[in-house]
């Protein structure tokens, strides 16, 4: 009985593990890497190139969507 | 982006170039950006190939967004700060960040 109670109990655990949505990605840059390169087209109208910014401090923020909070 | 456009005066100040990034398509960040949250700094659009958020190992596989990261960036191109995740909402660290590489 106890063996079962176990059993039901790890199966209950494996069944939330496996209900978790999958983690958010962790990026494997470090402070004190080179940036990788920028290129996209942006709401100013023109396209923002990271590597034409040497010689100013730069914030990148990534955000999921628009039109959420943040 | 509404906490980094509130505090956007501080990036200034700190010489720093803020861009946000998402996997929006253009016009869907442009609607964003200008109707709704009326932003002074321009945001990208890493809509074709994720392949920016996937550079800095921000894209999430499942969904195809981008999770929330802040990184600063210094004058020479170097990684000084990075935050992710629900910090990342607040400017705060990124201010204090800029303003620190500022005084290198």
């Amino acid at each position: 009985m106890r063996f079962l109670a176990t059993l039901a109990a790890l199966a209950v655990t494996a069944g939330t593990l496996a209900a978790q949505p999958a983690p958010p990605p962790k990026t494997h840059l470090k402070v004190g890497d080179a940036a990788p390169e920028v290129s996209l087209r942006t709401t100013a109208g023109a396209t923002f190139k990271l590597s034409e910014q040497r010689g100013k401090t730069v914030v990148l923020a990534f955000f999921p969507a628009a039109f959420t909070g943040g | 982006m509404t906490a980094y456009q509130a505090g956007i005066a501080k990036f200034e100040e700190a010489g720093a170039v803020v861009v946000g990034i998402s996997t929006d398509n253009l016009p869907t960040l442009s609607h964003w950006s200008k109707e709704e949250l009326k932003l002074s700094f321009p945001l990208a659009s890493d809509f074709s190939k994720r392949s920016v958020a996937e550079a800095y190992g921000v894209l999430n596989k499942d969904s195809g967004v981008a999770n929330r990261a802040t990184f600063v960036i210094d004058a020479d191109g170097k990684i000084q700060h990075i935050e992710e995740g629900s910090v990342a909402v607040d400017p705060t660290g990124a201010v204090t960040a800029c303003a620190r590489v500022k005084k290198q």
